[in-house]
């Protein structure tokens, strides 16, 4: 069993804040994902869950037991560092048999529990030799042995891929989630990669100065971010924001105004706008479609990125900066204008707090 | 940048034609000579004379009044028939100079590691005034060693603060500076108290060196604190630990001026150390042997060289072990 729930939890440094009421509830064999800006809380989280730092507020509990003041040796989790924090002096082999060595538990089953492990992250050929004399992924896979070793309820990860290089990174990614599937335990991962967060988790909590801004699985946040600052850190490249106003608002349908008078019609299902409202609309770089409509929306090129498999336009739309990302190759050069027709793409629009008011669905390309 | 540059247009010019005289070879020993003069002035020179002294006999200063006698001094020194008897040797006062050095170098460098090694993983703690603390234990170390004799001798002498204290409480006064063994024991809590800040220091820097993710998964693993400590502590600090012994070694066995002014080598001769007995032979006593301090002191100085070399021996090995 795995179960973590969070109910009002607060951590502060001095006076600082670093957690403000976080309530989470992660299910057992679950892999979430704590995702945010450097700073948001998130590592300081899995430290509190960890037992590393203590609340100052709350409660955690796993498996339905208070654990605030349980140490986080018998919290019965196992943390991979984001630096590995393997034992220099000690071979790979010490490395793994010193958490087990401290309950006593018997040498026989010491060994049998590091072959194992050896064998499931292929580390058998190197369990002699020292941290120092093994890659950086080898020694991020003997991070990840000594936590398996322990056999615990819940594992907690700290960024562990962010030392590796960009290559390894997404193999390692796979192994993980590979990994994941084979163990069944709970995992919890920060990351403030988003790309690791989308390819990974089950559900991604995002953060943001301490506080839960999201909760959801990968495209829940994709397609219905509950904010603008949701919106805008997940995806890559990130969503183009545009200001608007409310020009006419009808049953169902409002028409908005963007800089230089150009107008869209959109589908506001139920949400309710007002005329005159400034909003925020928000439209990812994959969804922007190129019209041959003079009439719409012009954007003046600065940059082109051919990446082969698509190409990736900067672009001013008046005044305001907008990317997209167009299929294919597409013969497009700098000082370049191109029209986007803004009624097609999906269109995210939020209101003055940066609270999503409604999606219009777009009518593809 | 004006005058900075014309300084350079100035300077540029005869270094321009050194380098095409000399080639870039040339250079680099122009650049090393003025270090390598005073080295040699100052370090060598001393060392060679200090060898040819040690082959001449007689009371004479000048080297050119005095006779070559060849390893006559070295004989002396170990003309004995019982080593461990001083008073079995032609030169008894060497003897046991060296047999006081002996003792006081296995016991100040095994306090002196104990002392530092432990008031270092305390000052690394969270304290409150930690800095202060810091402060305190490094001050010692900025005084000159004959300060630090005239306070100890303040406080230990007869009618000193010590005393002064005991009979407040009301103790008998002892004469801590005149009991051999308690003299000898002062000797080594004086250079203890003058000292370990220094090396404390050194064991600091060391301890803050080890990554705290270390000690954070070792308390996941559920460590014991004893255990963290031999397990992973003190292996990560032996580099550490190593420069300490390394410099406590050579630093006790050269002991000297705080002792000399807080007991003068006594009472009788239970204080006398090798660098005491250096300096009498050669310049205090009346009957004055720079030849055959000459020679104690290259005795000295090739111990200290074997201690070094030993030790670098046992790191190099230790370092090749953990290479990381």
């Amino acid at each position: 069993m795995g179960e973590i729930k969070l109910t009002d939890v607060k951590k502060s440094f001095g006076a600082l804040a670093v957690l403000k009421d976080i309530d989470l509830h992660i299910k057992d064999g679950e892999f979430v994902v704590f995702v945010g800006p450097s700073g948001c809380g998130k590592s300081t989280l899995l430290r509190t869950i960890a037992g590393l730092e203590k609340v100052s507020g709350g409660e955690i509990a796993i498996d339905g037991k208070r654990v605030n003041e349980v140490t986080a040796a018998d919290r019965g989790l196992a943390m991979v560092f984001q630096s590995y924090a393997l034992y220099p002096h000690m071979s790979v082999r010490q490395n793994l048999a010193f958490g087990l060595e401290n309950s006593n538990m018997p040498k026989a089953e010491i060994t049998e529990r590091i072959n194992e492990a050896a064998r499931m992250l292929e580390i058998e050929a190197y369990m002699d030799r020292r941290p120092g004399q093994l890659s950086g992924g080898q020694r991020q896979r003997v991070a990840i042995g000594r936590a398996i070793v322990r056999r615990p309820t819940a594992f907690l990860l700290d960024e562990p891929l962010s030392n590796l290089d960009a290559e390894l990174r997404v193999s390692t990614r796979a192994e993980l989630a590979a990994l994941h599937a084979r163990l069944g335990s709970t995992m919890i991962y920060v990351t403030h990669d988003q790309v690791e967060a989308m390819t990974l988790a089950h559900r991604i909590v995002v953060m943001r100065a301490g506080k839960i801004e999201q909760v959801g699985t990968p495209l829940e946040l994709y397609n219905e971010p509950a904010n603008r600052f949701v919106a805008g850190f997940i995806g890559a490249p990130h969503m183009n924001f545009l200001g608007a106003d409310v020009l006419a608002v009808s049953a169902g349908a409002a028409t908005l105004s963007f800089s230089r008078g150009y107008r869209a019609d959109l589908q506001i299902g139920k949400a309710k706008l007002h005329v005159g409202e400034k909003v925020t609309v928000g439209v990812r770089p994959q969804h922007l479609v190129v019209s041959d409509d003079p009439q719409h929306p012009a954007v003046k090129i600065y940059l082109v990125e051919a990446l082969g498999s698509e190409t990736v336009v900067h672009g001013d739309l008046g005044g305001e900066k907008v990317l997209a990302v167009l299929p294919g190759q597409q013969k497009l050069n700098a000082g370049d204008t191109v029209h986007f027709d803004l009624s097609k793409p999906v269109l995210h629009v939020f209101d003055d707090n940066g609270l999503r008011l409604f999606t219009h669905p777009g009518s593809g390309a | 940048m004006a005058p900075v540059n014309a300084v350079m247009r100035i300077i540029d010019v005869p270094l321009r034609r050194l380098q095409k005289a000399t080639g870039i070879g040339g250079m680099a020993t122009f650049f090393l000579a003025p270090n390598m003069l005073i080295f040699g002035i100052f370090v060598l020179l001393p060392l060679v004379i200090n060898f040819v002294y040690s082959m001449t006999g007689g009371t004479a200063f000048f080297l050119s009044e005095r006779d070559f006698i060849g390893g006559e001094q070295y004989s002396r020194l170990f003309q004995c028939q019982n080593y461990l008897d001083p008073m079995s040797c032609q030169e008894d006062a060497f003897w046991t100079a060296v047999g006081n050095t002996f003792w006081f170098v296995v016991l100040q460098v095994s306090l002196m590691i104990l002392t530092a090694l432990i008031t270092a993983l305390i000052l690394n703690r969270e304290l409150a005034a930690r800095s202060f603390w810091r402060a305190v234990f490094f001050f010692p170390v900025l005084l000159s060693p004959v300060v630090v004799g005239l306070i100890w001798k303040w406080i230990l002498q007869r009618q000193g603060l010590l005393n002064f204290g005991l009979y407040q409480f009301g103790m008998d006064p002892y004469t801590w500076l005149t009991d051999r063994n308690w003299t000898f024991a002062a000797t080594i809590g004086v250079s203890l108290w003058a000292h370990m800040g220094f090396y404390a220091l050194i064991i600091l820097a060391g301890l803050q060196a080890i990554p705290k993710d270390l000690y954070e998964a070792a308390e996941m693993d559920g460590t014991k604190p004893a255990r963290v400590f031999w397990r992973i502590t003190l292996p990560l600090l032996a580099p550490n630990l190593l420069v300490v012994v390394v410099l406590a070694l050579i630093k006790s066995v050269q002991v000297f001026d705080e002792i000399y002014v807080l007991t003068g080598g006594g009472p009788g001769t239970s204080t006398l150390f090798l660098t005491q007995y250096i300096y009498e032979t050669g310049f205090a006593s009346a009957l004055r042997n720079p030849g055959l301090a000459a020679a104690a002191s290259i005795l000295m100085g090739g111990v200290l060289v074997v201690l070094t070399l030993i030790q670098l021996g046992i790191g190099k090995r230790g370092e090749n072990k953990g290479k990381r």
